[in-house]
């Protein structure tokens, strides 16, 4: 048979010196990110930009965001965050694990924020959920993961009761979340 | 580290394609990039690796705490008998990970803005040549850390945490052998690993991750094989389809019936075809599972087609796999949630 190749290609041309990066988590479900974000927003990505940061040790990416809807935090036209890495000019960083936002992408993202600085997406990637399109209408990518009673319970991978939900059921969902216990 | 010349470098590279492309069969996700046209691995052509430790500290953990963990952490990979990979202390340095100094550095930094991610692995490559200059691996000292032999309750395991980072410093990607559950007073936590390279951390106090397991064994021994291990082992493939098509990103895992041991891969091309290698000879199980419980994005390049609407699959057969050889091809289909 055809050798299959078991690379994970993680850059595509580097110019001249190309750093990537792979990371290890701490896991966070739907409630968590809720409850932590300060802005939890649905929105077109509408630019992206990769930047220098300010130690100039590293490169970051700024994502502007045109809000369709706000589900947490003060509603505003449009929004800016970072991700980590990036290409400025011959320069890739690429950030194993961060979320990359193509442009015109529909998103919910999950932000965080610290002092003045721009928001940063919750968990990495753990805080970007893809709206996309269905035979039925629009849904959310990948399907949440989210407790469903106070006693342990084991995510087995391929559960059928585990899909993409409708983008209304997952809003209605999150909005409840980030209101905390009643 | 002193810079190759170039022709050299140019003849390192060639040699490692050469012996990629003659490999019986290739287990484990492997870091690599495009380069000139062609795909090369992140991995180091020479050993030992040198590396240097940074003169930085957090609450409970001192310059020499940290030290002594990184170098066990090192030694446990180089310790594999099956592998040749070997590194190099180098000592003490100011210079903190993420600079472009051509030493491979380990420290402390601040990064309270990457709220969950406890430590990262960072890669230079010549653009010119395609070699792997440097590699550096930051831990995020916004969490709490600790070395305490038996683990500190509350805080993270240095030493566990390091050992997953210098597995991808040594070229490896992540392993999805692991298995997370929601836990009675909320959030989410690791419940059982079968690789130290699985990208979630076990919860804070433990110590589990200080031990490779067979899938990290396969991976690093595959990448940095000692004479005679393809020999010694051997290796299964086949296809995963559903509805008749390729699957692309299916999550495959060798359970070996004698000895226990657990190896995965994934599907990786549009025909769903799999090769995992680095197996002990032996009757083994496979089971086949989507990547739905993790974020891809830590597996997967972003535009990668990963498919995860398929339920958990058990092929019927045993698979034997044979001493230097492999299974044949073993064919497996998947049905939709």
């Amino acid at each position: 048979m055809r050798r299959v190749s078991s690379f994970v290609f993680v850059s595509v041309f580097m110019l001249a010196r190309g750093p990537v990066h792979a990371t290890v988590l701490v896991p966070a479900d739907l409630k968590e990110l809720s409850r932590e974000a300060h802005l939890i927003a649905r929105g077109r990505v509408t630019n992206t930009q990769s930047i220098w940061t300010g130690d100039w040790r590293s490169i970051e990416t700024v994502v502007t965001l045109e809000i369709e809807a706000a589900l947490k935090g003060a509603g505003q036209a449009t929004v800016q965050f970072r991700v980590p890495g990036g290409q400025v000019g011959r320069y890739r960083r690429i950030f194993l694990g961060a979320p990359v936002f193509p442009v015109g992408q529909r998103v919910v993202v999950f932000l965080g924020r610290r002092g003045t600085d721009l928001p940063y997406v919750l968990g990495l990637s753990q805080g970007v959920f893809r709206v996309v399109s269905a035979a039925d209408g629009w849904v959310v990518s990948p399907p949440a993961l989210l407790s469903m009673g106070p006693l342990p319970q084991a995510i087995t991978r391929g559960d059928p009761g585990r899909r993409v939900v409708p983008l209304e059921v997952f809003e209605q969902q999150v909005r409840t979340l980030a209101r905390g216990p009643e | 580290m002193t810079p190759v010349p170039f022709r050299r470098t140019v003849a390192v590279v060639v040699l490692a394609l050469v012996a990629l492309a003659t490999a019986p069969a290739l287990a484990y996700l492997k870091l690599g990039f495009d380069f000139d046209g062609r795909r090369l691995s992140l991995r180091w052509t020479r050993v030992p690796v040198p590396y240097f430790v940074s003169q930085t500290s957090v609450p409970g953990v001192s310059p020499s705490d940290f030290q002594l963990a990184v170098d066990r952490a090192f030694s446990t990979w180089a310790e594999v008998p099956t592998s040749a990979v070997a590194f190099e202390p180098r000592g003490i340095t100011f210079a903190l990970p993420g600079e472009d100094d051509e030493r491979s550095t380990l420290g402390f930094l601040a990064r309270p803005d990457l709220d969950r991610v406890l430590a990262s692995t960072s890669f230079l490559v010549d653009g010119v040549s395609g070699e792997l200059i440097e590699a550096d691996i930051f831990f995020n000292s916004v969490f709490p850390w600790s070395v305490h032999p038996g683990g500190e309750a509350g805080r993270y395991d240095l030493e566990s945490v390091a050992l997953h980072e210098i597995g991808h410093l040594s070229g490896l990607g992540h392993s999805a052998l692991g298995e997370t559950e929601f836990s009675a007073g909320g959030g989410r936590r690791v419940i059982a690993a079968g690789a130290v390279m699985f990208p979630i951390a076990f919860p804070a106090g433990s110590t589990a991750d200080r031990t490779l397991r067979a899938d990290d064994v396969a991976g690093i021994s595959d990448l940095y094989p000692e004479p005679g291990f393809p020999d010694r082992t051997g290796s299964v493939s086949g296809h995963v389809t559903k509805d008749g098509r390729g699957v692309f990103g299916a999550h495959v895992a060798a359970f070996h019936l004698s000895t226990g041991a657990l190896v995965g891969n994934f599907s990786l091309n549009e025909d769903g075809e799999f090769s995992i290698a680095g197996l002990a000879p032996g009757p083994h199980v496979l089971r086949v599972e989507p990547l739905d419980d993790v974020d891809v994005d830590g597996f997967f390049p972003a535009d990668a087609p990963v498919t995860l609407d398929f339920r958990v699959t058990y092929p019927q057969r045993i698979v034997v796999v044979p001493r230097g050889g492999d299974s044949g091809v073993v064919e497996i289909e998947v049905v939709g949630k």
